[in-house]
């Protein structure tokens, strides 16, 4: 594995939750897949289509987004919505996410 | 719709192929919005429809691996879960089970009389075999099991005291008194038997030939002592070395070859014993027990040469 791979998983895992808590924020407001997917990756939260749906798949079933079927539009769209057990996830990730950003503050400096 | 089957219904059939009925509708409905939305963005950009359609699909990957990533589905047929339980499993099988059933075949097959060619030629493909089936069955349990999602086989978390004991490194004085008893013991077993008899209705009826004595028993004896000296020399270095090894290999040899010839020249076991205490059966009975002793003789051989070696593999790397 050359230097720049080991650089991209090590960011990857590092990443990885964070999609979770910007899904879990983005979605107080009701949005679709790709919809998303765009949102996302203007907010510097870049992932890749075939993660996220299944992510929202998972999130659904776990009981933090519900869904919707918006067939008002010409192209019928499945809208999720963060739910309340959503909305306390979202809350426990982001203080979390704080606690270690202060604790990666903390660290000796680099030189 | 057009009436052609573009590449996106294609690609939605292949990836609801493996999906539960239940949710086939609504996930095929929403993967292909998701991917006409895709497509859009990319036409509005500019592309030519087909090499836009053509470029989604594409990012998507896999469609078997995408519907995986939306019912739960492991890519994998052991994964961390079980790993660990699997492989210690196996290999704890593996080192138990085609030693017993080679074992078990090749006395069967002498007992009936085959020849070691013939046993040889049933060996290799039973052990094949056995291998071969052991993996498979072992595994396919564990694939089970992780697809239906049952927590761990080990009931309970792991705690340091499932730590294994330290391997023995040193050789004690333990060990060496052991050793020497079993000699001791030996000895005195062999005399008893040529001089006095253990069955007590047939005094001085020895289960070894009496044409054995004095040469014979006098030269195991000699061997004995090198191997009672082999004993005191690994206590006394404090662990098993490799010349030890290899010496006390070649006095099992010096041993086991020996009595294995006398066996089957019919001078080991008094031809007079199983007769005179099972006058009906003797002969054929007596014909069985050498054949177990034979058995008994080379795999005490291998085992001492063996776990020497071992010890002394294991106490090198030390």
């Amino acid at each position: 594995m050359s230097e720049s791979e080991i650089l991209e998983t090590h960011l990857q895992e590092l990443r990885r939750g964070t999609v979770v808590l910007a899904c879990l924020r983005l979605l107080e407001t009701p949005g679709y897949g790709y919809g998303l997917l765009e949102e996302l990756g203007e907010r510097g939260f870049s992932t890749d289509a075939n993660t996220l749906y299944p992510l929202l798949r998972r999130l659904e079933k776990q009981g933090f987004l519900t869904s919707e079927w918006n067939t008002e539009e010409s192209r019928p769209r499945k809208f999720y919505r963060t739910s309340d057990a959503g909305l306390r996830l979202a809350g426990a990730l982001t203080d979390d996410f704080r606690a270690i950003a202060a604790a990666i503050d903390a660290l000796p400096e680099e030189n | 719709m057009t009436a052609t089957v573009t590449l996106t219904d294609r690609y939605v059939d292949t990836a609801m192929r493996t999906v539960p009925e239940a949710q086939r509708a609504d996930l095929a409905a929403e993967l292909r919005a998701s991917i006409e939305d895709q497509i859009e963005a990319r036409v509005e950009q500019g592309e030519p429809h087909d090499s836009a359609e053509r470029a989604v699909l594409t990012e998507l990957g896999d469609p078997d691996k995408l519907a995986a990533g939306y019912t739960d589905r492991p890519l994998w047929l052991v994964g961390p879960r079980y790993f660990l339980d699997w492989w210690r499993l196996l290999k704890l099988l593996l080192y138990i089970v085609p030693a017993c059933a080679a074992f078990g075949v090749a006395l069967a097959m002498v007992l009936d009389g085959a020849t070691f060619g013939e046993i040889v030629g049933a060996l290799v493909p039973l052990l094949l075999s056995v291998v071969v089936h052991l993996a498979f069955w072992t595994t396919l349990v564990f694939v089970i099991l992780e697809r239906t999602g049952h927590d761990t086989m080990t009931s309970g978390p792991w705690t340091p005291d499932q730590l294994p004991e330290p391997r023995q490194k040193g050789v004690g004085l333990g060990d060496m008194i052991t050793s020497l008893a079993f000699l001791a013991i030996m000895v005195g077993v062999v005399l008893w038997d040529l001089f006095v008899g253990f069955v007590p209705t047939e005094p001085g009826l020895s289960f070894l030939d009496p044409g054995l004595w004095p040469w014979w028993i006098l030269a195991l004896f000699a061997v004995m002592a090198l191997e009672a000296v082999v004993a005191v020399v690994v206590y006394a270095i404090g662990r098993w070395t490799i010349p030890l090894a290899v010496a006390n290999g070649i006095l099992n040899l010096v041993i086991a070859v020996p009595a294995l010839w006398l066996l089957f020249e019919g001078r080991l076991i008094n031809p007079a014993y199983f007769p005179t205490i099972i006058p009906d059966d003797g002969a054929e009975v007596g014909q069985i027990v050498s054949i177990i002793v034979g058995f008994v003789i080379a795999g005490i051989a291998i085992w001492d040469t063996v776990d020497a070696a071992l010890k002394a593999v294991r106490a090198r790397r030390a």
